[in-house]
């Protein structure tokens, strides 16, 4: 695909969705499209986050491997939803596994150049950072609800 | 004209002139749904004419231990045997859930008031079901099946805590696989078996969303009400109107007919003003601990 494409793909896409025009052409130049057929990973535990992936079509799951326990599906990204957030912050590594659940359409952003681009225009820097936080945002909700455990009995009443 | 043959209203008022004694229903099947979940098809005593709409309850009252308020599970254009799901939580629901074929239990019922599914024609119905939430949605999505050329888009989102959890899994599929409804499944806890979503059922808005039109959305919830507070805010950020967000509703219902207050809820009965409410009704409610 070419940087055409990959520019349309960040005009729809929910994260990068209506950033103006300057801004969609420096992200475009850190962006590739990178496929992934089910049971391949995006991202692995401890491993260094190469780059921010925004999903295009397909599914992945974000999992935990536990010793005894195997693997724990903890959340699944669709569509719409970006995948690491660990490209923002030192050592950059990411904390969980995200495994292709079918086959999954991205647009890769390489994160050490998306950091350098956010330096060199801090407004840019700060839209995406505000966007991250929006997206952190609603992780942590839905994950307040998961531990919860809301569906638990409250017994008769 | 026989009772079964009388139009539903004129059959719930002939059942209600009476709903304070039990009448004695037989337990004609049971079924597993769950680890903790059965379902009960109950049949009423021979001529007794039974009727009921998406979204009441029935309480279910099994002899020498106790009474509770159960949704009716099962399809309203085949009343008969009436289902029940049932999760066992107490010393009532496991005596309910222990009972074999045969066993007779008291039925006072039907009570409460229903989805409001004709307010729901020639628009899109969300229906948003947590856990054994499902249980009280069933019946109205069996309504919109069957009249399914009255309504626009049919969407149904639920969640359960894991796999195992989750209830009626051949309708489930069945539904899935329709070309005229949208059925969105997620659990909050996979496993390595498990390929559908993970996550809070809020998270499947957002492949959902594009699924109805807010502006022409009924949006039918039950579950924990946690879940439900969550919920009612993803349809209001995307423009769904209070007024079009209806709510099931649980308290502890005792009498069925608003006499006891035990049900009560602000200025309202569950049992008689509910269970089904518009959220427009209730908001004022929500969130505040001392109701």
């Amino acid at each position: 695909m070419s940087k055409v494409d990959i520019l349309e793909l960040l005009r729809e896409h929910p994260f990068t969705h209506a950033l103006n025009e300057e801004w969609l052409q420096k992200l475009a130049s850190a962006g590739s499209i990178r496929v992934f057929q089910a049971g391949e990973f995006l991202l692995r535990e401890g491993r260094v986050v190469e780059a921010f992936y925004l999903i295009v079509s397909g599914y992945a799951s974000v999992e935990l491997y536990m010793p005894e326990r195997g693997v724990l599906r903890l959340q699944t990204l669709g569509p719409g939803d970006v995948a690491g957030w660990s490209w923002t912050t030192p050592p950059y590594k990411s904390t969980f596994d995200v495994r292709a659940v079918d086959e999954v359409t991205t647009v890769a952003l390489n994160s050490e150049r998306l950091r350098e681009i956010m330096k060199e225009d801090c407004a840019l820097g700060a839209r995406i950072l505000l966007r991250l936080l929006s997206v952190v945002a609603q992780r942590l909700n839905a994950t307040r609800l998961q531990l919860v455990d809301m569906y638990a009995s409250g017994g008769e009443r | 004209m026989s009772p079964q043959m009388l139009p539903v209203t004129e059959k719930m008022a002939w059942v209600a002139q009476d709903n304070l004694q039990p009448v004695p229903f037989r337990v004609v099947r049971r079924r597993r749904e769950t680890n903790d979940t059965w379902t009960l098809f109950l049949a009423p005593p021979e001529g007794f004419p039974y009727a009921f709409l998406p979204g009441q309850f029935n309480m279910l009252y099994v002899y020498g231990v106790g009474e509770v308020p159960i949704s009716i599970s099962g399809n309203p254009l085949l009343p008969i045997p009436v289902a029940h799901t049932i999760r066992r939580v107490g010393a009532v629901t496991h005596a309910l859930t222990s009972l074999k074929v045969g066993d007779i239990i008291g039925v006072r019922g039907p009570f409460g008031r229903p989805w409001p599914v004709e307010l729901a024609e020639e628009k899109d119905v969300v229906i948003v079901a947590g856990g054994i939430g499902l249980a009280p949605l069933r019946p109205a999505i069996y309504h919109l099946l069957e009249h399914r050329e009255r309504f626009g888009n049919v969407v149904l989102l639920y969640g359960a805590r894991t796999p195992s959890d989750l209830l009626y899994k051949r309708e489930l599929e069945q539904w899935r696989g329709r070309f005229d409804m949208e059925v969105l499944v997620t659990v909050d806890r996979g496993d390595e078996r498990w390929y559908g979503h993970v996550g809070v059922v809020t998270t499947l808005f957002t492949q959902a969303e594009r699924m109805f039109d807010p502006e022409k959305t009924v949006a039918f919830i039950c579950g924990p009400e946690v879940m439900i507070r969550f919920t009612v805010r993803e349809f209001l950020v995307r423009g769904v109107q209070e007024g079009d967000i209806f709510v099931s509703m649980e308290r502890n219902m005792k009498c069925g007919q608003g006499l006891c207050g035990h049900c009560q809820f602000g200025p309202f009965f569950v049992c008689k003003d509910g269970p089904v409410f518009s959220f427009a009704d209730v908001e004022p409610l929500f969130g505040l601990r001392e109701v």
